[in-house]
């Protein structure tokens, strides 16, 4: 846990006055996050590289467009699946579920 | 969503669609504005939320500083704004249907529509591109500056255009370490200067800035140079790199790594065109407008009555372009809904169309440069996937197009190719570039792809909102 918080700090860039972090779970783990991430970056600055398998192969596949047109970045969000996490806001308490086989 | 009729409704808040509202609403007009995203200002206007902090390692540009002025002055009361709403179809008769943020699917009917949706990234796809640290510039400008993340501590770019080099300045700003910059067009071309740039002379400047930060910073930078694999296991662990020669080819032997956990790629941008399409407006290939656009008239009228499209749409040439035309859309609007148009407004209209022409040539010029060389498609090997959801592989167009399906058509059915979530916003545009280079035709012969609704994935709760 403490390790995993390092790594948050690390990507996260410094200087902005964030306001208090807020907590979301992915697959049951919880890890902090703030009040205007998208959940995409939330992700990514917890160390989060894969989000979801491939359709067709089934190989590990993280966010690329980052803007909405590739659907590549598709987690569960609160128990709605395929919801792409670049265009969704952090909330408190939200809870994520990668790697669904829903989100393929 | 309750409204269910509007005057004029605008597709889009980027920089094109808020300078038409805020015309618009000036005189008087009835407007809607809805975008997908989560907050307004499109792809240049992006910025870190309040409630997420201040971000000061920005200076917002003269063109950004615009923008920013037209979104505060957006008098909110006379107007609907709407994000997170996303618009699916297009109907006869102007009927809009729209998903809103709550996944509510209702139609508006409207008598003017100007579509402002503007353009995405492009891509040439190399080995390896679907792996995990394969992200597109874009995605990590947008990380950095929507959320204040940036996805790794190193990293290097690479692929072609001018938006590499503001996005390895924000990377550095950011603190990361940018390892190289690989560009794959020659640092010299045979494309002439012409004295219609010097009209873009913020640009420019803006241009020297970003380069000077990263000769300063001693990245770096190899032009001539294109990826050809992206190798890792499950993630991205290195980069590998090749001279090409003037045509294009690669140019073995002389490969480098680049070990990396970050990617950033894109080849320049794409017109998000499928919305017009949709609806039935005519599109064009034009290799000076950055590839298929909407076709319109002087007016930025399309081949529909009373739809208008202003911005990256009609081609991609930058946030200039993208102003000018949303005035000039919003002016023609008035104009064709009957609204007093005098000598000073037909004044306005002629000079925002003399600078249009100065947009468009600037647009040309770096189109023309950056463009990909159809020997860039032709060296793609047969394993690499070119569409990323159904998983269709280089080496399935060759087999397909060897046995007659050469045409945008005949290969979708062929291939299943563009038919995934995304719906060909990622590979359509590769799969014209690498007909073309196949076939040897050009794109200006082939018959463009008919875009059926729902123009976006839409889920069937959402459908079963959605009652008369
Ligand atoms: C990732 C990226 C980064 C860029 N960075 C720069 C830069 O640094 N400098 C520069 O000069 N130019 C940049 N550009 C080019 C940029 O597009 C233009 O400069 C300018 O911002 C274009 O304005 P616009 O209004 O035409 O379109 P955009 O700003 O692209 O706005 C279009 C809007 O339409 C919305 N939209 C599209 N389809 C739908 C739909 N179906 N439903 C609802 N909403 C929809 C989108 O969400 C978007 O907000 C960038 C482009 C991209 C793609």
């Amino acid at each position: 846990m403490n390790r995993e918080k390092n790594r948050s700090d690390n990507l996260r860039i410094a200087g902005i006055g964030r306001c208090a972090g807020i907590h979301i779970r992915v697959n049951g783990r919880m890890i902090t996050a703030f009040p205007g991430e998208t959940v995409l970056a939330a992700l990514t600055a917890a160390g989060y590289k894969v989000l979801k398998k491939s359709n067709v192969r089934g190989e590990a596949r993280g966010p690329f467009c980052g803007m909405g047109v590739c659907y590549e970045c598709l987690v569960t969000i609160d128990g709605t699946p395929k919801q792409r996490s670049c265009m969704v806001e952090v909330a408190d308490n939200m809870e994520i579920i990668l790697y669904e086989p829903d989100n393929g | 969503m309750n409204r269910t009729t509007v005057e004029v409704l605008i597709i889009g808040n980027g920089l094109a669609g808020i300078v038409a509202a805020n015309r618009l609403v000036a005189a008087g007009a009835d407007v809607m504005l809805l975008d997908e995203n989560i907050h307004i200002g499109g792809q240049l206007l992006r910025q870190i939320p309040e409630r997420l902090g201040s971000l000061r390692v920005y200076h917002p540009d003269y063109v950004k500083k615009i923008g920013f002025e037209f979104i505060a002055a957006l008098r909110t009361e006379k107007i609907v704004v709407r994000n997170r709403a996303r618009v699916l179809g297009i109907y006869p008769g102007r009927e809009v249907l729209i998903e809103t943020a709550e996944k509510k699917v209702s139609t508006v009917k409207a008598e003017r529509i100007l579509l402002a949706t503007g353009a995405r990234e492009r891509f040439l796809p190399f080995r390896g591109w679907t792996m995990p640290g394969v992200l597109s510039s874009g995605a990590v400008q947008v990380l950095i500056k929507s959320s204040g993340v940036l996805p790794a501590r190193d990293l290097v770019i690479g692929g072609s255009g001018l938006f590499l080099y503001s996005v390895a300045y924000e990377c550095l700003k950011a603190g990361a370490k940018l390892r190289a910059v690989l560009e794959q067009t020659p640092l010299w071309n045979k494309i002439p200067l012409t004295w219609q740039l010097l009209h873009q002379l913020p640009k420019l400047t803006e241009g020297s800035r970003f380069l000077s930060k990263l000769i300063f910073s001693g990245v770096p930078l190899r032009y001539s140079t294109r990826i050809i694999e992206a190798r890792g296991n499950g993630a991205l662990a290195q980069v590998v790199s090749a001279p090409v020669d003037g045509k294009g080819n690669i140019v073995s032997g002389r490969e480098k790594i680049y070990p990396t956990q970050l990617l950033a790629t894109g080849f320049g941008f794409s017109a998000n065109i499928e919305l017009a399409q949709m609806a039935g407006c005519l599109s064009a290939y034009a290799a000076e407008r950055g590839g298929w656009v909407v076709k319109t008239d002087a007016n930025l009228e399309t081949s529909l009555p009373g739809i208008f499209t202003a911005g990256e749409t009609t081609g991609i040439a930058g946030g200039l372009k993208s102003i000018c035309e949303g005035e000039i859309a919003a002016l023609s609007i008035l104009r064709q809904m009957g609204r007093p148009f005098g000598p000073a407004h037909e004044k306005r209209l002629a000079k925002l169309l003399r600078q249009r022409r100065h947009h468009l040539q600037f647009g040309k010029y770096f189109n023309l440069l950056y463009r990909i060389p159809a020997a860039a498609y032709l060296d793609i090997p047969d394993e690499t996937l070119i569409c990323r959801c159904e998983e269709v592989t280089m080496g399935d167009i060759r087999r397909a197009v060897a046995n007659g399906y050469d045409t945008p058509a005949t290969l979708k059915i062929a291939l299943r190719s563009a038919m995934g979530d995304c719906q060909g916003r990622i590979c359509g545009p590769i799969i014209y570039d690498i007909l073309a280079a196949l076939t040897g035709r050009s794109q200006a012969e082939m018959t463009p792809l008919v875009v059926r609704p729902p123009v976006k994935p839409v889920s069937i709760e959402s459908l079963a909102s959605y009652s008369e």
